[in-house]
């Protein structure tokens, strides 16, 4: 079989313009992978009838677009149009909407065919893609091993380069945690940059959808054609989306570059350390300024992301309870028994977990004690990092803390799991755009990455970084790439 | 002075005249078949997020206006969260923390004066779905679920049934005025609910409140009052303790009714709407608000009883908002308001009423209620006249002109007609001018009921009375 999967999306659009390849054919290859890679159980649905179906549409008409004709892969918790839409969850299992996410929206008009449907936690609740309702999804670099979360499948499909791009979420660093543990680009873009109508809420503060990639270009194309207003969404801005990847391949020099001395402390591991400081040498080494820089709080980020994404979960998923859609328990009773059945029934622990700590964190009591205080603690974190912006063109830092782990580790403890995202936390609590960059591997050949952070919609100035440093650091990423 | 006094302050709610749903594009419309009016926000879809309509934050700003409540310039919505089937998303979109409008009143006339009603606070919401209940089977209707509605709070500042009363009177009066709402208690468009608490006389601290939820009509407001005080009353006579409870009034049994004991902390766990940005509101959108709130009771009170209008016909005429606001567009007019009103209130109001029609249904048209009401002040046309010609002027697109050609009704300002006529009775009656001239008033009555007589009714009382007495001085 041909490896037309594995050409960049600029070699595919020129093949197809070339009429030397048609989408069914590139789709016939995206199927085989996935078909020869279940055990990596990175989809919960695959929709291939519909996927074949807009191959024919698209090989009647002129070929256009960079995205024509490209397959992506969309996790479970972005709404598709009678596509089933699970968020991993038996409360939703037999769910099929009847519209689509604004994203959705944005991806069918720029001609990308949707091949499925990625697993991911339970509502994207969790880090290692393991609170998921139908198994955990593996990583592709060792199938032993977590993908992280929670967009573990979308993070594993890409890696395993069953599909070229795939959609994730990012709500406490659901894109970047994978990303680094599987190899691969993902950024999570300033808040507000891509519409959420139609991305299943977890915290509604704090999430946004972002692209997965193999390289930074086309990550930078593909957050092209996602961001924007939307009318639908009154928290999605109205600043005009630029070309992220105008500034691809321009020269770094003389930037001043801040490292938030918290996320290199005593919490990294020292094979992170080793590859980060890897990268500030080199930063160092073309006359670019890298120095620490002291951002407030970022100590307390993690339990204040937890009240604060906890006490926003708990009201956003009151609304599944067997009244109007998904499951519904089978046992009769009244209207309270319904509720609680349901709910008992329908949702993982990981998430009556979540819902029973963020209902009790909102009750009158608590609110003025915990959710309002850490509403205004996060102001004040956002304030420290804008002024850390006027000096600093971007900071850096660890993704992760280690590379990825074996599955298994860490379900016994719920708060390890929260533990793991300490250090993209915080881009979250301050609506920042930042990006996961493969950065290095460790000695059992696992990818670990560096995070980008940008000034607020400063996306563009994230992507010159990264694709510098893709280009000097020269890694070869195909190491998750699967059998085929 | 009674032993006890009664405590009452006054929730009610009023859904807010929109095209639209308050968080959805759906239609705010009553009565359409059920489910046809909502969209995947109304249902509370997973991914949905809510929209605002800005016409609803208008709105608010009026009816802070017209309450005279302190708006509030930079507010937010909260959640309250709350399962409930008929609530979609288990939790309401509502203003907790940063109401519209705060600290406002409402004037009352009572027996004993003036009295200003305090308003606590009034804040938008959106409305819930409407359930109804089959034997074992609950059917939910989603058009009503976003609906806005305003909800005005009082603070409990009345004592008496007659006092909430008047309250909900001029609360309904003033928003229905204000094109705030059709505050339509029957369809739901306005729901009330009571707090009543009674205390001994003269004590500062309040006794344990009961809430009577969705009164049914204003005049229930009173008797359900009524009834509850009385009910608190006996209680604390027995010696017994008051629980805090929520009731109803049961419009058969005539007394409220036990829904359910208040249980302690019930906890709607607020907060910041996370999915709406804070609204600011500048001065333009203020003005622009304020700019189109039609003319309030008051004022318009005032300019019927400056053109003469009768107490009586005013209110009647307030009572009546489409004669009202029909009556309005004249104001610039030179048009006779007591006749004008007259007309509306009498034979216009008759005709409509037995016909089931109202005043757009008909031809009459601004020029020809003009022309009538000035054909009348100059005694072109009597009452009688009035009477014979009004199905023509509602009905037919002809002017009062061609109406009255039609009607054969002499053109009776021609005063050498009348003269003529007065002149006729006259030579008829010489006795009784004789009388006239010796001072005997009977005489002159006498003499008016040939004229009218001769002429059939057709000429103007006033004008012939007048000629007569002229014409009658002149012969001494």
């Amino acid at each position: 079989m041909s490896k037309y999967l594995d050409l960049s999306i600029d070699e595919i659009h020129q093949l197809y313009q070339e009429k030397k390849l048609t989408p069914t054919m590139l789709l016939d290859e995206v199927y085989a992978r996935i078909d020869e890679n279940m055990d990596l159980n990175c989809f919960i649905t695959l929709c291939k009838e519909e996927a074949y179906q807009t191959a024919k549409e698209l090989e009647q008409e002129e070929v256009d677009g960079p995205f024509w004709g490209i397959p992506i892969a969309i996790k479970d918790n972005i709404i598709t149009k009678d596509i089933r839409t699970t968020c991993a969850s038996k409360i939703l299992e037999n769910f099929i909407p009847i519209y689509d996410a604004t994203v959705i929206e944005k991806i069918k008009s720029s001609k990308m065919i949707i091949v499925g449907k990625t697993n991911m936690d339970e509502f994207a609740m969790g880090s290692t893609s393991e609170t998921s309702y139908f198994g955990a999804p593996k990583n592709p670099w060792n199938k032993a091993y977590i993908t992280g979360g929670s967009s573990g499948g979308s993070a594993s499909s890409v890696a395993a380069r069953m599909v070229p791009l795939s959609l994730g979420s990012d709500t406490g660093g659901s894109i970047r945690q994978p990303a680094s543990y599987t190899g691969l680009v993902g950024m999570k873009p300033t808040y507000g940059r891509v519409s959420r109508y139609g991305l299943v809420a977890f915290a509604s503060s704090l999430d946004q959808i972002g692209p997965m990639t193999r390289n930074v270009y086309e990550n930078a194309l593909l957050l092209s054609v996602i961001s924007g207003r939307d009318d639908r969404d009154l928290t999605s801005s109205s600043k005009k989306v630029e070309d992220y990847t105008k500034l691809i391949g321009s020269d770094i020099h003389d930037l001043k570059i801040g490292i938030p001395s918290y996320l290199v402390s005593d919490i990294v591991s020292q094979e992170v350390k080793d590859v980060f400081e890897n990268v500030v040498t080199l930063l160092k080494k073309n006359g670019n300024t890298v120095e620490l820089v002291d951002i407030d709080y970022l100590k307390q980020a993690v339990p204040l992301y937890q009240i604060i994404a906890m006490g926003e979960a708990s009201s956003n998923l009151a609304r599944f309870d067997g009244v109007r859609y998904g499951y519904r328990t089978k046992q009769e009773g009244s209207v309270d028994d319904l509720y609680e059945l349901t709910r008992s029934e329908g949702f993982g622990d990981e998430v009556k977990r979540r819902i029973m700590v963020g209902s009790s964190l909102l009750s009158s009591s608590k609110a003025k004690l915990y959710y309002n205080k850490a509403l205004s603690i996060r102001d004040d974190m956002e304030a420290s990092f804008l002024k850390a912006f006027e000096t600093y063109d971007l900071l850096i830092a660890p993704t992760t803390t280690t590379a990825s782990y074996p599955l298994g580790q860490n379900q016994e403890d719920p708060l390890k799991s929260f533990m793991d995202d300490v250090l993209v936390i915080p881009a979250n609590m301050a609506g920042l755009p930042a990006l996961n960059l493969p950065a290095g591997l460790n000695q059992d050949h696992l990818p670990i990455g560096i995070q980008i952070i940008g000034a607020p919609f400063e996306e563009a100035k994230i992507y010159q970084l990264a694709s510098y440093l893709e280009k000097e650091l020269a890694l070869d990423l195909e190491g998750g790439k699967c059998s085929d | 002075m009674t032993k006890y006094e009664a405590t009452i302050g006054i929730e009610v709610h009023v859904e807010v005249r929109t095209k639209s749903k308050f968080f959805s594009s759906s239609e705010n419309s009553y009565g359409k078949s059920a489910n046809s009016k909502t969209t995947v926000v109304d249902l509370g879809y997973p991914g949905t997020l809510p929209t605002v309509n800005h016409e609803v934050i208008n709105q608010g700003i009026r009816a802070a206006h017209l309450l005279h409540c302190d708006l509030s310039r930079k507010m937010h919505f909260d959640r309250k969260n709350y399962f409930y089937p008929d609530n979609p998303k288990n939790y309401q979109i509502t203003q907790n923390r940063t109401p519209i409008g705060r600290g406002g009143f409402i004037e009352i006339e009572t027996e004993n004066g003036s009295k200003k009603i305090e308003i606590e606070e009034i804040h938008l919401e959106e409305d819930t779905c409407k359930s109804a209940h089959k034997g074992r089977v609950s059917l939910l209707d989603f058009n009503r679920a976003g609906v806005p509605l305003i909800e005005i709070v009082t603070k409990p500042c009345m004592h008496t049934k007659e006092e909430a009363v008047l309250y909900l009177e001029k609360l309904r009066e003033t928003l229905f005025y204000g094109d705030i709402s059709d505050c339509k208690i029957e369809e739901g468009s306005m729901r009330c609910d009571a707090n009543v608490s009674i205390a001994l006389s003269g004590s500062q601290t309040l006794g344990t409140k009961c809430e009577i939820k969705n009164i049914g009509s204003i005049r229930n407001v009173g008797l359900a009052i009524e009834k509850e005080v009385l009910r608190q009353e006996k209680l604390l006579e027995e010696g017994k303790t008051l629980l805090e409870e929520t009731r109803r009034f049961d419009d058969k049994l005539n007394d409220t009714v036990l829904m359910r004991v208040k249980e302690t902390g019930n906890d709607y766990r607020y907060f910041p709407e996370p999915d709406i940005p804070y609204i600011v509101l500048d001065d333009e959108q203020i003005e622009e608000a304020l700019s189109s709130i039609p003319m309030t009771p008051n004022e318009i009170r005032k300019i019927y009883l400056d053109r003469g209008i009768q107490k009586i016909n005013v209110e009647k005429l307030i009572a009546n908002r489409v004669l009202a606001t029909y009556l309005n567009t004249f104001i610039e007019t030179e048009l006779d308001f007591v006749i004008a009103s007259n007309l509306l209130l009498g034979d216009i109001s008759s005709y409509l009423n037995k016909n089931f029609m109202e005043l757009k249904d008909t031809h009459l048209t601004d020029e020809k209620f003009l022309d009538l009401v000035s054909k009348i002040k100059s005694g072109e046309l009597s009452s009688k006249n009035v009477k014979d010609i009004l199905e023509d002027v509602l009905e037919k697109d002809m002017t009062i002109e061609e109406i009255m050609k039609k009607k054969n009704i002499q053109n009776i300002t021609d005063t050498s007609f009348v003269q003529e006529l007065i002149q006729k009775v006259l030579d008829a009656n010489p006795e009784s001018v004789k009388d006239y001239a010796l001072g005997k008033d009977r005489a002159i009555k006498y003499l008016m009921g040939q004229v009218m007589k001769e002429a059939k009714g057709s000429i103007n009382p006033k004008l012939a009375n007048e000629m007569l007495l002229e014409i009658l001085k002149k012969q001494n």
